[in-house]
């Protein structure tokens, strides 16, 4: 093996770094050992030391040997600090190598997802409806402020968007339904679709981006700062403090929600009726109530209960499983959203079947 | 050790209508190691971020060579930030990328760096403060000693002439305390940085601090060497180095 031999300039910096590279790139092109000799070098800099780190790492992955040489005074004691950093790097985390192992390592993540899901909603579901009546007590607290947060300060925008959805639901219908002239009938779609449907999906979904996040968000910071285990440490069980309040809060604010929400779904109709298609308002107003069975809102009522129970329990799920910081916090409130609507449909897939095929409406 | 890099010339500071900063002024000089200690809640943090421009005065000045701080704009007090290396109490590293990307970031932003040379720049840092190991690791993977260092090697990333370190071994055992009292001391040697510290740690003061400040209430009460402590401190000084308690503490509620 030959043995190449470099002398650094007496001040070492990046521009006399990056001629050193280059003379040892050119003098052990092909491999061979390199001698860096600091014997002039007085001075060197952050960037001159990275040149020669730069350089240990070319030598080395050419299968070379590196050494530097009579480096002296302060220069020597630089070396000697940066020394673990003229090694090779530490090779990057890799995946895992085999396809069954990744399979299986989902899946076990998955069921242990699902169970820590399970977990918590026996959990919710104790301290919300058993634990009370065990005279081991409710935050009612904590339940008021909830709500206040949850639905009164929620009013506004379930009802402006039910409102504007409801407007044009019948802007949609009353281009089609012109053509057989049964424009009056857009009173009884928009009174059935919003009992049925479209209340509930719609001020689920406000909430969801409300709530459902906003709980995620504050659960995963509580976690990330320790609050959680302080919490824990203290043998406080945290869905009495945080889930049970917030899921009997979500379970009494969204079907209040949505019956704004309905009421405003129906007004915008109404406003495009009225203004509109021009019948008067009594008109409208007794085709609407024609249209209106109790079996519908029964079917909107029954759909938001689970919707709200659902939000509340995704959005504490989620926060629990946060890993990492700041930006666990991100991933966390993102999944909660997502899933929140996800299993929306997914509820009101099952809704619709039952309805459809077992009561025949 | 006769120039002077920072001046502190009579600084005032309210939040809403208390007096956090009362008329403090001081001077830095390069190379040096300049503590800064006081009880908690005196306004040592807050006058750390005006020192780094983070936070404006009521009124005073802070002067970097002859320039004026406090009447910059944001885009000279940007210059003027690069050439400054700030690690934070809660180390401020950024939860998304990996610690070798932290330290990389401003190399990469606005460091006249060889992008060729930055991975290597990289990994020197973090073998300065002994976490050569650690570069492709998330900061949540990290203990609260390790943190510290990764913040130290990103705020010394740039060799800036002036490194700000809030509480550098707050929370640490007295071995990494000790480790990050050396390490300070060699940068400076090495690279001939100035150091402005706030902290608590008395082993620490005696052993890193050319001189201190001693803030209580927003006001200076002692500017000198430790060894000035027993010759000219006042009895505050002294207690604070003797670690005697008051009933003070309890009274003032913090």
């Amino acid at each position: 093996m030959t043995e190449a031999r470099v002398t650094a300039p007496p001040r070492l910096g990046q521009e006399e770094g990056r001629q050193l590279i280059t003379e040892v790139k050119a003098r052990a092109g092909k491999g061979g050992d390199v001698v860096i000799d600091l014997g002039n070098t007085q001075e060197m800099d952050s960037l001159g030391g990275a040149c020669l780190v730069d350089t240990a790492l070319i030598v080395k992955r050419r299968n070379g040997a590196f050494r530097i040489e009579n480096a002296r005074g302060p220069v020597a004691e630089f070396i000697e600090m940066i020394e673990p950093a003229l090694h090779p790097p530490p090779p990057r985390p890799k995946p895992e190598d085999s396809t069954f192992v990744e399979i299986g390592g989902k899946a076990l993540r998955y069921v242990g997802e699902v169970g820590e899901f399970l977990a918590l909603c026996f959990d919710a579901f104790y301290w919300t409806i058993i634990a009370p009546f065990e005279g081991r007590g409710f935050r009612w607290g904590i339940f008021v402020d909830e709500v206040l947060e949850m639905g009164v300060r929620a009013v506004r925008i379930v009802f402006l968007m039910n409102f504007l959805l409801g407007l044009i639901i019948a802007m949609l219908s009353a281009a089609q339904a012109r053509g057989f002239g049964i424009t009056i009938y857009v009173a009884d779609l928009v009174m059935i679709g919003f009992a049925r449907e479209l209340a509930a999906i719609m001020t689920a979904v406000v909430v969801s981006a409300r709530t459902g996040a906003a709980i995620a968000a504050e659960i995963a910071t509580m976690k990330v700062q320790e609050e959680i285990d302080a919490m824990r440490g203290m043998g406080l069980s945290t869905s009495q403090f945080l889930v049970a309040p917030k899921v009997l809060a979500l379970s009494v604010s969204l079907p209040c929600l949505m019956t704004i929400g309905l009421v405003a779904g129906i007004l915008g109709g109404c406003v495009w009726g009225v203004f509109v298609l021009g019948f008067p308002p009594s008109v409208w107003l007794d085709e609407t109530l024609g249209a209106a069975h109790l079996s519908d809102l029964m079917q909107g009522y029954l759909k938001t209960l689970f919707f709200a129970i659902a939000i509340a329990l995704i959005g504490c799920h989620n926060g629990f499983r946060v890993t990492g910081g700041s930006r666990g916090v991100g991933l966390m409130t993102t999944r909660a959203v997502v899933m929140d609507i996800f299993v929306m449909i997914c509820i009101d897939i099952v809704f619709a079947a039952i309805f459809y095929y077992v009561l025949g409406r | 050790m006769s120039e002077t890099i920072l001046r502190v010339e009579n600084l005032v500071t309210h939040y809403g209508e208390t007096k956090v900063l009362d008329g403090v002024s001081f001077d830095v000089e390069k190379g040096e190691i300049f503590v800064i200690i006081g009880g908690s809640g005196c306004g040592k943090s807050t006058l750390l971020k005006h020192m780094c421009g983070l936070l404006r005065p009521t009124s005073g000045s802070i002067y970097y060579g002859d320039r004026d701080i406090t009447v910059m704009d944001e885009e000279e007090l940007v210059t003027i930030q690069r050439a400054i290396g700030i690690a934070l109490q809660s180390s401020g590293l950024f939860n998304s990328m990996t610690i070798g990307d932290n330290v990389a970031m401003p190399l990469r932003e606005y460091g006249n760096v060889d992008p060729a040379l930055i991975d290597a720049v990289v990994r020197m840092k973090l073998s300065l403060v002994g976490m050569a190991t650690a570069q492709h690791l998330m900061p949540s993977e990290l203990s609260g000693g390790m943190r510290k260092r990764a913040g130290l090697a990103r705020a010394i990333a740039l060799d800036p002439p002036v490194v700000y370190f809030d509480e550098p071994s707050a929370g640490l055992d007295p071995i990494m305390a000790a480790g990050l009292d050396d390490l300070i001391l060699d940068l400076r040697r090495m690279l001939g940085t100035t150091f402005i510290i706030v902290t608590h740690e008395l082993d620490s003061i005696r052993k890193i601090a050319d001189r201190m400040l001693m803030l209580d209430r927003g006001k200076t009460v002692f500017l000198g060497t430790v060894d000035d402590v027993e010759t000219q401190g006042s009895d505050r000084v002294r207690q604070f180095f003797d670690r005697r308690a008051d009933e003070y503490i309890t009274q003032r509620n913090i």
